[in-house]
């Protein structure tokens, strides 16, 4: 087996078996649902603002899933001290980072999947299925961004206090699109986080996807999560990773 | 068979190798003897592929990392920075784990995984998580991780640091198998007497030098010391005094 998969795959089934990790991720990814459903019994005829809320729950969605093994993929090995004994492999880190992050994504797409499902369950209202494909490169990215910040954290702890405040980025950048003006202007449509919600958002409503718009905003996605999965190889080079220091 | 030349590592401002120098042969225990501090977990890091010093080199069965770190890294297991397993996985899925970043063909995999289990005694704990095991079951776990790949060159970093007696004796006598099966064997410690239990030949580091090598007798002979204890004292103070 190649050893990105070989990776991917022990983060898989050792993320799975943390229990208590992956009840926590599916409850924040049904997060959303749940506080839209409640909020529609308050309010009626409101459908803009279920919507928008909607949106900005999915965003979150997609990050949320991948934090518990992005922490633990990185700054769990350094902490259990398992990271020296994975690096004496004879496998670049590079490739053992392409492993993990694509474990993480993993998570971050069940994340995902999970809470379109609940709101395809309360709401009857779903993406069509080529934006919910495009919404991939946003789960690349969480994760990508994850592992990044996983690497430059000593420990399970100071990691999830960062990767904590990661969560905001799509929470932020998601409420600013739902209310400020300027989402009107075209180039917000190709910038991560903010094109998606702009197009979950389009979706919900019952518009048709924007092929061009999907296409930048997944190509920008990428090339985002492309320097994030590099500064991580980077950082993963350098001498205090392996002396824990 | 290790060859370790002029190593230099600087952390820093901090000079943790200056210029460390020996010889690990094939079928000998090789102990690295230092005080904290000295430069044995540096060493073996940069021997196993995971440090890249500032300058010298380390050749393993005569291949040079210039010909790909990980053609150094398939030559060497190495137990280092305590055991490091992985507590919801069993034993079987770590060695399979480990096994496949090696390379080993499935055909031969589940084959080598059962000899291993069999030659470290882990019949009935292979298939329990590792997450409660005792520091004996964990040393033995590792061990068989640094093993899984059937390597010539074994380093072992503190091996026994939180072992019981009856796990440090049973690791003397898997080492020892080892070693007369013809593996080179690198033991670093900061306890004497262990030193002196296992080791064929001590090399001893001091400020981030190596100052000494030899068998125990070499070592005693060579400083006029009556045991082992007073000549890694004479050969330490000396380095001192040179610092």
């Amino acid at each position: 087996m190649n050893p990105v998969w070989t990776v991917a795959a022990k983060e898989w089934i050792d993320g799975w078996r943390d229990r208590r990790a992956v009840v926590s991720a599916a409850l924040y990814s049904l997060m959303g649902p749940g506080v839209v459903g409640m909020v529609s019994f308050a309010i009626h005829d409101a459908d803009r603002v279920l919507i928008a809320m909607m949106s900005v729950f999915t965003l979150v969605a997609a990050f949320v899933g991948g934090v518990n093994v992005a922490m633990d993929a990185i700054a769990g090995e350094r902490e259990r001290r398992s990271l020296v004994p994975l690096l004496m492999h004879p496998v670049t880190r590079l490739h053992l980072l392409l492993g993990k992050w694509l474990a993480v994504a993993a998570f971050c797409a069940a994340g995902l999947a999970l809470n379109l499902a609940g709101f395809a369950l309360l709401f009857h209202r779903v993406p069509q299925p080529v934006l919910a494909v495009s919404l991939l490169p946003l789960c690349l990215l969480a994760a990508a961004l994850e592992i990044w910040i996983s690497t430059l954290c000593r420990g399970v702890k100071e990691a999830h206090t960062y990767l904590s405040m990661l969560v905001f980025l799509p929470m932020m950048l998601g409420m600013f699109m739902v209310f400020s003006p300027v989402a009107g202007n075209r180039w917000w449509k190709f910038v991560p986080v903010a094109g998606h919600q702009l197009q979950i958002e389009a979706g919900m409503r019952g518009a048709a996807p924007d092929p061009l718009a999907l296409l930048g905003v997944g190509l920008a996605t990428m090339i985002v999560a492309g320097v994030a999965l590099a500064a991580a190889a980077r950082r993963l080079e350098q001498d205090d990773v392996v002396y824990g220091g | 068979m290790i060859e370790v030349r002029h190593l230099q590592k600087q952390f820093g401002t901090v000079s943790a190798l200056r210029g460390v120098s020996f010889h690990a042969p094939d079928g000998v225990i090789t102990g690295l003897l230092g005080a904290n501090g000295a430069g044995k977990s540096t060493t073996l890091r940069i021997v196993c592929g995971v440090l890249r010093p500032n300058a010298g080199e380390v050749l393993v069965d005569g291949v040079s990392p210039s010909a790909g770190p990980l053609a150094l890294q398939r030559r060497v297991g190495g137990m280092l920075d305590h055991a490091g397993l992985y507590s919801r996985l069993t034993p079987r899925e770590i060695l399979t784990f480990s096994a496949r970043l090696h390379a080993i063909p499935a055909p031969r995999l589940r084959g080598r995984i059962e000899e291993l289990i069999a030659f470290l005694g882990m019949q009935s704990i292979a298939d329990r998580p590792t997450g409660g095991f005792s520091q004996g079951e964990r040393m033995k776990t590792a061990l068989g991780r640094a093993l899984v790949h059937s390597p010539r060159n074994l380093l072992l970093d503190e091996p026994t640091s939180g072992l019981d007696i009856p796990s440090v004796r049973a690791l003397r006598v898997l080492l020892r198998r080892a070693r007369d099966a013809g593996a080179c064997i690198v033991f670093s410690s900061h306890v004497l007497e262990e030193v002196q239990a296992l080791c064929d030949r001590i090399v001893i580091l001091a400020h981030g030098r190596a100052v000494a090598e030899g068998t125990p007798a070499e070592l005693c002979r060579r400083a006029g010391a009556a045991g082992l204890e007073d000549a890694f004292v004479a050969f330490t103070r000396a380095a001192e005094v040179a610092a």
